[in-house]
């Protein structure tokens, strides 16, 4: 009875087990099995222009050997040219026949001529592309991407897991850099201000470095890496690139992007250099605003709690147990950083780059606070710098 | 087998919301930019009413052919069952091109076979042949899935969202909000996925309150979402297809954990794969109430429907764009006609049917 039972309900079961299998395996993507051999994981991606559209450097991981005395990532570059840059990829794909994966692409670098043309035309594809991440991060180059992603960097394999230790969450804290991902940058490009910033990297040789950091960047694709083959490099990307419709209008110096790093209240432990001495900042509050009346004025604020972090002359050991700044050390540090934010938005309003996101500021507040906006340069400001010292 | 309203309301406050998170958010912000939470709350407002409507007619016991054959007589209502059967495997079209396009892009990270998909169909088909009324345990499991789910993902991403991008409300204008609203139809018959069930699950005081009270407050839950998604995506909010299983992955934490949001995901793409199937399933309960026969009439219909709509899918691999924008955009009016039209007019009509029952028992 229990038997005839069991095999007239068994059918029923089966099925039951059989969906449930379909199912894991349809929500884990079994039925997708990725051939290693066969996949280019895309690490960076530099673009530059070229006279018929886009050259692409793709920064590709190759897995090393099982050898213990090595890790980390090595890489190769390859390029692939076209009309646009899906053009350049499926040139990479028809180059090597390795099928392109955008998933792990963490940096795409533009080339100065890319950024200073439109960065949106060479873009275009990391938006529209759901296997690429719009949390990558962007960044221009000084000269052209394929030179910096083919460069060796001195302080690791590939040089985009260099450069990306530059816009590491630590380094944004610091102020010396101020990162962006695809997603902000396409916010701001395609919102009411249409403009943005990315840092902008520069690389100079490491005099008197010696052999590699444990691994080897192979060059490949075409040829030799860069025009610094052989030479190891180091990235810096303390300046920032300012972009107003798209295209990038100006570079700010290091002082304008901890100044702008300092607005925005992103710095935590980062070091503000004054006369003769340096203040490490505890504290930071910084903000921009706009007034409508009687004319549109900006304000822009920075409020810092520091606490000295050195001075280039010796102290007497009573100063160092006190650690105090004096007042007129403080006075001297506002006027460098007031300095600093003057110099910035004069770049910002020369450019018409609308950094601070004043006229979404008005959109957002109403139609008819809308309808006041007027050029940068036509709109008064005023600076206020507070720097406290620990008491 | 009988549902309890327990499980109605886990329906109600945390399954039926699972559907509304792949495709409309980009469609509404579309027709409404930032003002996409007025037309979804006034669409939220509007079934809430009709869920109330719907339990209240469960307060007779009878399943809705019960009602119509009481009514009209036994052809009428065994067409106006075929009629809503073909509403419900209308309406089953959005959900499962959602879910095709959401595997391919989410689940997968290089194009894959466009046939990839069609597995679902075998889950569908096992599903749509039990009744609707063996849903009930189901909900018991997915309600607490799904809110761990979207409450998983939307305290990852809370934190990164501008909410000033919701402003300056009313930007879009009133013809904004008429396109939102009736652009989003498509996606609001929850009611009418009810109405099979009317009949197979027991009355109590008050819970035409309590469903319309949870699918209000998993609404509220659908609006913060909204607004979680519009103020991390913003201006390009219209480009996120899938911004539920890409809002969490720009939490600080996700880059040295990995992507644990993935968690999260999983559960609510889970939840959204039976909801996927409800509105064949609905079809296939509505018509075997209809026609009897369910041992065989039922597993018959689902495998028909499910492979019709498997072809269908492959038919239309190629232009989901187009095919979403003909369901929801020109044809939007058939979702209220039915949604809304069949509740209320059978509503209207109890009435008649209750003096003929007095009628009879005299």
């Amino acid at each position: 009875m229990r038997a005839k039972r069991f095999l007239r309900s068994f059918p029923m079961k089966l099925w039951i087990i059989l969906a449930a299998i379909v199912a894991i395996t349809f929500f884990s993507n079994d039925f997708g099995l990725v051939d290693i051999q066969k996949t280019a994981i895309i690490l960076a991606a530099g673009i530059d222009r070229t006279a018929d559209g886009f050259s692409l450097t793709a920064q590709i991981a190759v897995p090393k050997g099982s050898d213990r005395t090595t890790g980390g990532t090595s890489s190769v570059e390859i390029e692939g040219q076209g009309a646009t840059v899906s053009d350049c990829i499926s040139a990479i794909y028809a180059k090597t026949g390795w099928v392109p994966k955008l998933v792990f692409c963490d940096l795409v670098l533009l080339g100065e001529e890319a950024a200073r043309a439109n960065a949106f035309d060479a873009l275009d594809f990391f938006l529209r592309n759901e296997y690429a991440p719009d949390s990558c991060l962007l960044a221009v180059c000084e000269g052209t991407a394929a030179e910096t992603l083919k460069a060796t960097s001195a302080i690791d394999d590939a040089s985009s897991l260099a450069l990306e230790k530059l816009f590491s969450d630590a380094a944004k804290k610091s102020g010396r850099v101020m990162t962006t991902t695809l997603r902000e940058f396409a916010i701001g490009y395609y919102g009411r201000s249409a403009s943005g910033y990315m840092p902008y990297v520069r690389m100079s040789s490491q005099s008197g470095a010696q052999g590699g950091s444990g691994g080897q960047n192979a060059a490949g694709g075409q040829g030799a890496a860069g025009g610094q083959s052989g030479q190891e490099m180091i990235f810096s990307a303390e300046q920032t690139a300012v972009f107003s419709q798209g295209r990038m209008t100006d570079v700010l110096t290091e002082a304008e992007t901890f100044a702008f790093s300092l607005l925005k209240g992103n710095v935590y432990g980062g070091t503000l250099p004054s006369d003769g001495i340096t203040l490490a900042v505890l504290r930071n509050d910084g903000s921009v605003s706009l007034a409508e009346e009687p004319t549109l004025q900006a304000t822009l604020s920075v409020d810092l709690k520091v606490r000295l972090a050195g001075r280039d002359a010796p102290s007497s050991l009573e100063n160092v147990a006190k650690d105090s700044v004096t007042e007129e050390e403080l006075a001297a540090a506002e006027s460098a950083l007031r300095g600093a934010i003057g110099s910035l938005w004069e770049r910002c309003a020369q450019s018409e780059c609308d950094l601070f996101n004043l006229r979404r500021t008005l959109y957002r507040r109403s139609a008819a606070a809308y309808g006041t906006w007027k050029p940068l340069s036509q709109i008064g400001t005023e600076i206020r710098v507070r720097i406290e010292g620990l008491r | 087998m009988k549902l309890s309203a327990r499980q109605i309301c886990f329906f109600l406050a945390a399954v039926a919301p699972a559907g509304k998170l792949v495709l409309m958010p980009s469609q509404l912000v579309a027709q409404t930019a930032n003002d996409l939470l007025l037309p979804v709350a006034l669409q939220i407002l509007a079934q809430s009413a009709l869920v109330f409507a719907v339990l209240l007619l469960a307060r007779n016991g009878r399943t809705v052919y019960g009602m119509l054959s009481d009514m009209v007589g036994g052809f009428f209502a065994k067409a106006a069952c075929v009629l809503f059967a073909a509403f419900l495997l209308f309406a089953a079209f959005v959900p499962l091109v959602e879910q095709k396009i959401l595997v391919q892009s989410i689940f997968y990270d290089t194009l894959p076979s466009y046939v990839a998909f069609a597995p679902f169909f075998l889950f569908a088909a096992y599903l749509c042949a039990k009744p609707l009324a063996s849903l009930g345990r189901v909900w018991d499991m997915l309600a607490p899935l799904f809110l761990v789910g979207i409450l998983g993902v939307l305290l990852l991403s809370v934190g990164n969202a501008d909410f000033g991008a919701l402003l300056p409300v009313g930007a879009a204008g009133a013809g904004g909000f008429g396109r939102g609203v009736a652009y989003t139809a498509g996606w609001f018959f929850d009611a009418a996925l009810l109405l099979p069930l009317v009949g197979k699950f027991p009355y109590r005081k008050g819970l035409a309150w309590k469903g319309a009270l949870c699918y209000l407050g998993g609404g509220i839950l659908l609006l913060f979402f909204l607004a979680v998604y519009y103020g991390i995506f913003a201006e390009i909010a219209v480009t996120q297809l899938f911004a539920f299983a890409h809002m969490s992955k720009y939490f600080s934490g996700i880059t040295a954990m990995g992507r644990i949001d993935y968690l999260f995901i999983f559960a609510i793409a889970f939840v959204m794969a039976f909801y996927t199937a409800m509105p064949v399933q609905a079809a296939v309960d509505a018509l075997t109430d209809a026609f009897g026969h369910r041992r065989v009439l039922a597993p018959t219909l689902s495998t028909a429907f499910n492979a019709a709509l498997l072809a269908l899918m492959l038919a239309f691999n190629f232009v989901p764009s187009a095919t979403v924008s003909a369901i929801t955009q020109r044809a939007f009016w058939i979702f209220p006609v039915f949604a809304a039209g069949a509740p209320l007019l059978l509503l209207a009509l109890s009435p008649v049917l209750n003096k003929r029952r007095e009628r009879h028992a005299r």
